[in-house]
Order: structure tokens, then C-alpha cells, then sequence
């Protein structure tokens, strides 16, 4: 993940956080020892973004184990949801500077009670390029499995990172070199925010929202073309307010590349783009919508365009921008999507406990850059689908993200739930 | 290979299923797709598994479809692709076995 030139040295966060909903106040120093264990097996939470001088290829270094500090875990009390809406705004916000700090922190929060026992609610956030969200569970599963073992726990699929592609160098660049013809095909796009003046990021803000199915009986596929269809359908009704024409929406879909049946890898990047293409004006029809980007997906699954991503995102692994910028034109004036939409699936099972507490909901939300300075991201816990409306303040009002939440709400046939 | 079209926008390529294949066989040979392309190694799955439960997401049942199509001819029209024809190797194979009856 490159920072842009027009928001380098603006503190733009490139933070992601992770939400966790327990039912009681969650230990702050069982978290630290539990952090503190992990570190003997893997640096990589206490590592830092390091480049060699005089050149050479960003990568993550760490002291020797004695050296090594854990990340930072705080403590912290939420009296009303608001309260709780602002720390996570503000963790969101202050910018993990992965080069001269822990590119990790914790903040363990108890909430106000009606009575009953104080719900707690762990955020743990994180540098973007660190690990993705099933990364973060990877890692809090593991926290949790040292915290519940005396002995301490070992990872039960045994890697921390996602494996070295064994294919020879000459090979993996050719496919990687098909896949950047490929994008540089894409045609650039005006992202959904289009706030005109903005130069300067605002503050990262995110609505949260969990909905049950109306009729679960009734319930067609979870295919990710068709949460697409209706996300794309809420921008474009966002797009159409702002009076713009009727040009083709690009919007990356993240593939996770893990074998399914495990945890696998926490550590690294191990998603792949498909990139979706169509116009507000389709969004009328969703269900049409829905069929036409399914079979974008199975095209570029058939031409191995998704495979060759995989092995592209390889080599643009922490590039400076001005390379990628070389590889990727039309990203150069900063308009890059349209919007930004993921499905990060189901909290992962070995959560149903963090800490000895149960997880009653689970979330992510990543900051987003400010172009196109509007996200959705769509998870699962237990029976709730939470749906995460990120966006940049200036780029997007508030109102815009709340209408974006509705419709989203309204398209999948969801009801709401507190 | 023959083509027909079905009218509802699937394409046949035929024959969908030779005739002396089974529901049973199909479920056997999804299933083996699925462990080989899908799955992590050592957490195979069995033919009446929910490919939800296991963990296959969108893009690993849109391999399965993708296969379906290279295998038995046939690229699963929208409206079908409800869950219950879905769900498991099994589904699929039995939707599949339904389609060739169909047909």
C-alpha cells in the first residue's frame, strides 16, 4: 500500500482497526503478558518499517528478543456509545508511523453498564500494510490461546506469514508484468467524493451498523457480486445527488488467497484484486447489476487475471510510489476508485471467546484514503451482518454516510438490530 | 463440443452429464475439485459438507461453478444459483443430475 505524494507528510492515516464486542471488561495486563509471550515465537508485532540505506526494498526488522518492546496496551472508559464512537475514532486517527513505533496498539475499553456487568470492547489497531483482517483475528486468536494456556499456546497451522512463491523470479515477473498491462488498461475513474478542493485529509470517520436477515428462509447466495450491486447502487444515488455524469465506476474487490479451512497465514498480504467495472446508470437494475460483475469475476478468474494479481501485488510490495505511479499511470493524480467495498467474511470461529469473555460482535474499519474517501465493508458474526461505512470528513458528509448505511441495509433485505 | 442454447441464458454444451454418471459420482468428483483447488491441505471436505461452514467463500464457489462449466458443460444460470442447489458438493451435484433430466 503506497502513500499518495498529494497526502504524504499530511499524518493520513493508514491505520485499520479492529472492534470486539465482549460480554465484560476485557484484562488489559493479561493482554500485555499475552503480547508479551507471543514476541518470543514472532518480533513481527514489535517489528519496524525499515528501507536499507542507501536503497533497497522496504521490509519489516526487529531487534533481538531482549531488545524487543511490545506494543503499547492502554486502558480506557467509554461512558456512552458516543464516547466509544470517538476512541475508535481517534485510533483510527492517530497515524501508526510503522518506521518509529510498534506498527500494533491495543486499547482495552469498559463501557457503561445498565446493571449488569460492564461490557468491554477490544481495539486493536494497526498498521494497514501489517496484516489484513483476517490477520488481525489470526493474531488475537493467538493472544487469546496464550492468554488461556499456562504453558503457552503454538500456532495450530505453524506459519506466521504467508509462504515465499517457490517460482522462479524470471516467471512470477512475466505474470506480474500481464497483470499491470492488464490495470493499466483500466480507465481512470472519478472516485464517488469528489469534494473538489480537498488537498488536505480530513479526520477519518465511520458508522457501524448490525442487521439480521429478515428471512433467513429466503436467503439467496452471500455472493460478493451481489453486495457490489447494491453498494454500487447507494454510491450511485450518492453520485447522482453531486449532478455528475454517467461515467464508469472501477472499484478493487480484495480475493483472499488463503486455503480455506484454517486460519492460515497472519502476517503480510494475502489478497488479490479483481477489479469491478460498471456505470452508475446499470445500478437501476441490481439484480442485472449482480449477474454482470458475476461474470466479470468468472472472466477474469478464467484469464488468470486474479492469480497474476496475487503475484503482481508481490512485486509492488512497499514501493515507493513514484514506481508504482511508473507501473500504474493512471492512478498518478490521485483518483484511484471510485469507492472501496470488501466482504471480510465471518469472524473467525476461534473467537468466540477473547480473553475468557465472550464475543457478542466483531468489526473492522479501515481508514480510507481520501480519495475515494468512502468505504463499505460488510462482515459476519454469529447471526449479525455488520455493515462499516468509513469515510473522510470533506470528502463525504455524514448525512451521505448515514443514506449510504440505509440503503445498503434496505438492498440486502437486512433488518436492523442494536 | 455441441452447443445448444437453453433459452434462459445458460448455455449447454452437450452432453450435460454423461448418461451413466450419478448424482453420487458427480458429489465424488466436486468433491475432489474442491480439497485439491479450495481447501487447505489436511482439511478435506465431504460431500454433504456446507461449503459455508468449511470456509469457501464467493470466490471459491465461483471455482467450483468455473469448474462445473470446464467439466460438465454447463455455466450455472443466475437464477438458479440459490442456495439450496449450492450448498454442498452434493447440492450441486443433484442440481446438476436434475438439470440433466431437464434436459
Amino acid at each position: 500500500m503506497a502513500m499518495h505524494a498529494r497526502w504524504k507528510r499530511t499524518g493520513q492515516s493508514n491505520n485499520t482497526v479492529m472492534a470486539v464486542h465482549c460480554d465484560g471488561p476485557l484484562p488489559a495486563d493479561r493482554i500485555r503478558r499475552a503480547l508479551d509471550s507471543f514476541l518470543d515465537d514472532c518480533p513481527w508485532p514489535a517489528s519496524r518499517l525499515r528501507r536499507p540505506f542507501p536503497w533497497g526494498k522496504l521490509h519489516w526488522a526487529a531487534a533481538p528478543r531482549a531488545a524487543l518492546v511490545p506494543p503499547p496496551v492502554r486502558h480506557a472508559t467509554a461512558a456512552s456509545a458516543g464516547d466509544l464512537q470517538r476512541l475508535i475514532e481517534d485510533e483510527i486517527n492517530t497515524a501508526i508511523d510503522p518506521t518509529r513505533e510498534s506498527p500494533l496498539r491495543v486499547l482495552a475499553v469498559d463501557t457503561a453498564a445498565n446493571g449488569g456487568p460492564a461490557p468491554g470492547v477490544l481495539v486493536v489497531t494497526w498498521f494497514h500494510p501489517l496484516m489484513d483482517p483476517r490477520g488481525g483475528q489470526n493474531l488475537l486468536a493467538e493472544l487469546s490461546a496464550l492468554d488461556a494456556s499456562t504453558g503457552g499456546a503454538r500456532r495450530e497451522n505453524g506459519h506466521v506469514a504467508a509462504a515465499r512463491d517457490a517460482r522462479p523470479f524470471r516467471e512470477r515477473g512475466r505474470i506480474a508484468r500481464g497483470s499491470l498491462a492488464y490495470m493499466r488498461t483500466l480507465a481512470p475513474v472519478a472516485p464517488v467524493s469528489p469534494g473538489g478542493a480537498l488537498t488536505a485529509p480530513g479526520r477519518v470517520r465511520y458508522r457501524q451498523q448490525s442487521f439480521v436477515e429478515r428471512d433467513p428462509g429466503a436467503r439467496q447466495t452471500r455472493e460478493i457480486s451481489w453486495r457490489v450491486a447494491v453498494v454500487g447502487r447507494a454510491m450511485a444515488e450518492l453520485w447522482r445527488r453531486r449532478g455528475l455524469p454517467d461515467v464508469p465506476f472501477l472499484l478493487p474487490i480484495s480475493v483472499d488467497l488463503r486455503p480455506k479451512g484454517e486460519p492460515g497465514a497472519t502476517f503480510g498480504n494475502l489478497l488479490a484484486f479483481h477489479f469491478a467495472r460498471f456505470r452508475p446508470s446499470e445500478t437501476d437494475d441490481v439484480p442485472a447489476l449482480a449477474r454482470a460483475l458475476r461474470h466479470q469475476m468468472a472472466d477474469a478468474v478464467r484469464d488468470g487475471q486474479i492469480e497474476a494479481n496475487a503475484v503482481a501485488m508481490e512485486f509492488l510490495h512497499y514501493r515507493p510510489l513514484r514506481t508504482m505511479l511508473r507501473a500504474l499511470p493512471w492512478t498518478a493524480g490521485g483518483e484511484i476508485f471510485s469507492f472501496n467495498c470488501a466482504d471480510l467474511a465471518d469472524f473467525a470461529p476461534a473467537l468466540a471467546r477473547c480473553f475468557g469473555r465472550a464475543v457478542v460482535n466483531a468489526y473492522h474499519v479501515p481508514a480510507v484514503l481520501p480519495r475515494p474517501g468512502i468505504g463499505v465493508f460488510f462482515n459476519r458474526c454469529a447471526v449479525r451482518h455488520n455493515v462499516v461505512v468509513s469515510w473522510v470528513d470533506g470528502a463525504v458528509s455524514e448525512e451521505d454516510a448515514n443514506r449510504v448505511v440505509e440503503a445498503v441495509g434496505e438492498g440486502m433485505g437486512w433488518a436492523r438490530t442494536p | 463440443m455441441l452447443t445448444s442454447d437453453t433459452g434462459d441464458g445458460s448455455v449447454l454444451r452437450m452432453p450435460l452429464l454423461p448418461p451413466g454418471i450419478d448424482a453420487e459420482e458427480v458429489a465424488g468428483i466436486l468433491t475432489a475439485f474442491v480439497n485439491a483447488n479450495v481447501m487447505a491441505r489436511g482439511r478435506p471436505i465431504q460431500p454433504d459438507d456446507d461449503f459455508e461452514r468449511a470456509g469457501v467463500d464467493s470466490m471459491g464457489l465461483l471455482k467450483v461453478l468455473l469448474f462445473v462449466e470446464a467439466e460438465f458443460g454447463l455455466w450455472v444460470p443466475d437464477e438458479d444459483l440459490v442456495e439450496a442447489n449450492v450448498t454442498s458438493p452434493r447440492a450441486i451435484a443433484n442440481y446438476l443430475c436434475r438439470r440433466r433430466q431437464l434436459s
